[in-house]
This record gives structure tokens, sequence and C-alpha cells, in this order.
């Protein structure tokens, strides 16, 4: 119960609170910040967005590019398909992701929060609306106060409106990656959208309008369990958002260009600004805490404000513990990245990345499953022959159409009646019956061993050997 | 609210790993149900699929969430007064 919020009892609570959905909190009205994190974080916003919203709809082969079709259970990414049996691949990318996650978060602090978290970055979006909308940060904690007017009516129902509209495509999107995006785009206009799409759609929709909109700060301050471990990661040489308290205090306001020594002060100006554009309302000047994602606006902020008071730049910035103690530079920071817990992250990292790729690069592009008819176990035809009746499987991973040549050995006298050359189309499998015959005194009484092979009839590397039971009575 | 939450949510992040990885084994067309193979679409059957796991989940939530109820917060409404610490809520 450690993360239970502290609600002060009701009559100490002030004015300005708002009940909310996770805990008594105060809305927080991120002024807007521009400098070089504010930069790096909106490049990230493009293109993590134009691959989002543009990817769906990328031609590839006559086909989506990347779609994952539940439907047929295939999932297609550009060239590859995967099948329900390549989930080794899914789960290794997840693995990949995972110590992707640790290396950066060793090394860089909250990096994935700061710029590239869905929920960073649909924030920023919607905030950025909200702020053409209803104006800078004192505008809109103006309006909120406000009574109801025409004028707040107007801009609430813009607002959220265009938050609507934007939750409503990046749903649509969504489930364009499940179904491919064009015939919902077209089931769309014509009314005739599946009740189950239509309902994740809006699913989705509904969440990002909410997360995005409404909850904001509060989905990293109470809903991520990222958020709660990502400090194990960390140690004293992590680079952090860290305000230089020897160089800041004592804080407090004075003239500009005054020197800070000449009034026994430090650097702080006292301004707040750092904690007006927080998008989790924090004060960083307190030190480290874990409701900081990490996005840097304090130091842009911040930055600027000495810049005015002729003040060099970084009283607060990336540093790590260790270099704040010793003050140590940017070249002992660097050369203190390279340690053991990176190492071993990287040196994980680098061989599940291999055995990754090299997995991809020698992935099958043919498949066959041989079942034994077990209905008929064998019998006895014209001739004399014994015969055994097999259920090929012949599953064609490649992206073209192949033609396959089947043959049989490992008995004297083995043949097989049936199909010699079966065609698959592209990403399909197809199953197809073979009578396998031999003559009585072939081989042993019981199970014997024998292989199908089946080759492509275009590229003979393409070939699969596989072994089967033939029961003679 | 909050305590609906914490029922919902965790539940919710449990019920998509569940999902995934029940489907990714399980073709929905292999799955029987009261002995009559499912004819429901694909798409349905994982979207039930789903909810089912989400409830499933979130009962086990909820069963959390009662059981680490203080003994404060059980002895409200017969007139017993736990003393403070003791089990009451934080």
């Amino acid at each position: 119960m450690a993360s239970n919020p502290q609600m002060p009892p009701q009559e100490s609570r002030p004015n300005f609170v708002e009940e909310s959905l996770y805990e008594v909190h105060k809305k927080v009205h991120p002024r807007a910040v521009s400098g070089v994190f504010a930069t790096w974080r909106w490049a990230l916003v493009w293109i993590t967005q134009l691959v989002y919203y543009g990817l769906c709809w990328l031609p590839w082969n006559g086909r989506q590019a990347v779609l994952f079709d539940l439907v047929e259970r295939k999932f297609y990414i550009f060239g590859l398909v995967f099948w329900p049996q390549d989930v080794i691949f899914l789960a290794i990318l997840l693995i990949i992701s995972a110590y992707s996650l640790f290396l950066f978060t060793a090394v860089g602090g909250r990096l994935w929060c700061g710029y590239a978290c869905p929920q960073t970055v649909y924030t920023e979006i919607f905030t950025w609306i909200e702020q053409k909308i209803e104006g800078e940060r004192n505008a809109r904690i103006k309006l909120d106060a406000a009574p109801m007017s025409a004028r707040k009516l107007g801009l609430r129902t813009a607002k959220y409106g265009a938050w609507i509209l934007l939750a409503f495509w990046t749903g649509f999107t969504f489930v364009g990656y499940f179904t491919p995006i064009k015939t919902v785009w077209s089931s769309l206009w014509s009314f005739s959208l599946g009740p189950w799409e239509t309902f994740w759609m809006l699913f989705y929709g509904a969440f990002t309008y909410l997360f995005a909109g409404h909850m904001r700060e509060q989905v990293c301050k109470h809903m991520c369990p990222y958020a709660r471990f990502q400090g194990v990661m960390f140690d004293p040489d992590t680079l952090t958002i860290t305000y230089d308290n020897e160089r800041g205090e004592p804080r407090g306001a004075r003239k500009k260009g005054v020197d800070p020594q000449s009034i026994s002060k430090g650097d702080c100006v006292d301004c707040g600004i750092c904690v007006q554009v927080c998008p989790t309302g924090i004060d960083i000047r307190a030190g480290l805490q874990y409701e900081c994602i990490g996005c840097a606006a304090c130091i842009d902020a911040c930055d600027q404000v000495m810049e005015k008071m002729d003040y060099p730049k970084g009283l607060i910035r990336y540093s790590t513990e260790h270099a704040i103690e010793s003050h140590w530079g940017w070249k002992e920071i660097i050369a203190h990245i390279v340690r053991p817990r990176v190492i071993i992250y990287s040196t994980i990292l680098a061989v599940i990345c291999l055995a990754f790729v090299w997995g991809i690069a020698t992935k099958a592009t043919l498949r066959v499953d041989v079942i034994r008819d077990r209905a008929v176990l064998a019998r006895e035809v014209e001739g004399g022959l014994v015969e055994n009746l097999y259920r090929l499987h012949v599953i064609n991973v490649s992206e073209a159409p192949l033609r396959y040549s089947v043959s049989v050995s490992g008995l004297d006298g083995i043949e097989m009646v049936g199909e010699r050359v079966i065609e698959v189309p592209a990403a399909a499998a197809r199953s197809v019956t073979v009578q396998v015959r031999v003559p009585p005194g072939s081989g042993k009484r019981g199970a014997n061993q024998i292989f199908f092979d089946v080759k492509s009839l275009s590229d003979p590397k393409v070939a699969v050997h596989e072994k089967a039971s033939f029961l003679q009575p | 609210m909050l305590r609906i939450l914490w029922v919902l949510w965790p539940s919710f992040l449990v019920a998509g790993i569940a999902e995934g990885i029940f489907f990714t084994i399980v073709d929905p067309q292999e799955l029987y149900l009261f002995g009559e193979p499912v004819h429901l679409s694909k798409i349905a059957t994982y979207s039930i699929g789903f909810f089912g796991f989400w409830a499933t989940c979130a009962a086990s939530s909820l069963m959390t969430w009662f059981l680490q109820l203080g003994a404060a917060e059980l002895n409200k409404g017969v007139g017993v007064t736990t003393p403070a610490g003791d089990g009451a809520p934080k």
C-alpha cells in the first residue's frame, strides 16, 4: 500500500484541486517550451507518427507492407511472412526490446519515457492542439477558472472536437494494421464495417483521447509499470536530469545581470519556470524523483533563463550522481559509460540481435508436416502391394507461388501414387493425400522408417527431408 | 473509482499478454464450445477471448484487493474501533 496516494482531509484541500481518476491532484498546465531537447522530442513525434499513421498505407507486392492478419493468422512485414510457428521470432523481438530498454536506461536514464513513449508523444500532440486553441499556460488557467460563456464553450468544443478527430484517426489506423486498411477505409464509408472492427476502433480511439487528453502524467505516475521499476536500472553513473544544487543554491530573485556572488546567492533565480514547463508538475530542484519522465523540458526552459541573465547554461542539465559530486565534465561522464552493467547489457543484446538476424536470414521458406492416416493402418491393394496413406501438409512461406516435387524413399521397391508435383500459392499451405506402396516382403513387420523429399522445382536448395513411418503388417 | 481502476487496469495489461500467448499457440478454429466447434468469426473469437481473459484477471485482482483490506475497514459498521496501525488503511 506504499503507493496509496496521501489524501488530505476534505477541509484542507485547496480550492483549485479537482477530483481526478487516480488521486486528488492539481491539474498540470504545462507551459510551452522550445530548445534543443524540445526539438529532439518533436523530431521523435514526427518520426514515430509518420511511421504509425503512414506505414499501414504502404503497398508491397500487391498487399499491405505491414499487416498483422489475424484472420489468416499470418504476419506480413515487408518481404517476410510470419506464421504462428514463427512465434520464436516474436519472443526474441520482445527480449531485444527489453534489453534495449535496460541498456538505454542504464546509460541515459528515462530516454524512452521522455522522447519515444506513445504516452509522451500523444500527450505532446494533444497539448499542442490545446495550446493552439486555448492559448498559452496563463490563458488556459484563466479559461479553466472562468465561468461558462459562449467563448469558453466554443473553445472547449473546438479543442475536444480536434482531440476526438485525432483519436478517431488513431483508432482507425490501429485497426488498419490487423485488417487491410483500404478495406477498413472503404467499408467505413459504406457503413459496412464489421462490429468488432468498429468496436476496437472506438475502443482504441477512446483510450487515446482519455490518456493523452485528460489523464496525461497520471498514466506515467500511477499506471505505468515501467515507471515504477526503472529505478533499479539506475546507478550513480546514469545520466539523469539534474539540478546543480551546489551552483544554484541559495536561490532567490534578483535583477538581470547581477553577479550572484555579490548578493551571496546561487545561480537559481527562483523564477519557477522549470516547474511550469514540467508535464508531471514536479520541482526538479528537489532532486531526482520517480515522477520525472526525463523529458528535459526544464533543461530547455532553464537554459533560456540563464541566457537572459547572462549566466552560463546548464544549471539544470543531463548529468550523473558521480559527475555532480566530483564536478566532472562530459569527458569523464562519457568515460564512465563503460562499466560492468553496460557491458553485460550490451553483450547480451548483441548476441540476441545476431541470433535474430541469423534466424531471419536462414528462415526456412518451405515446411512440410507428414501425418500418417490413422484411420487406415495398412491395406493390400492390386498386385499384392501394401499401401499406407499419408497427408502431406506443405507450407510455402515464400512470397511467390512455387511448384514442388514429392518423392519417397527408404524401403526396397517403394513407390508413390498420387500427385508428384504440387503447386502451392504464395504464403499459403496445401494438404495433399499420397498413397505409398511397397511389395509385401519389403522391410520388417511393424513400423519402418521412410523418407519424404519435397523439393522446389525452381530452386533445388529449397528442400525438406522429412521422415515418416510405414506400417508393414 | 480508484479501487475499480486498481482492479481493471492491471488485469487489462495481463489479459493482453495472456491473449497474445494463447492465440499464438491456439487457432480459434480448433476451439470447441460445449462440444460444438466455435463458428464465430476469428476476430469475434479473439475479441471475446480478450474480454474473457480480462474478466478472469479482474476477478483475481478483485480478490487481492478484497483480501488485503485491513481490519479497520472490515470492522467498519459493527461499532468496533481498531487501534490505528493495526491493519488500518494507510
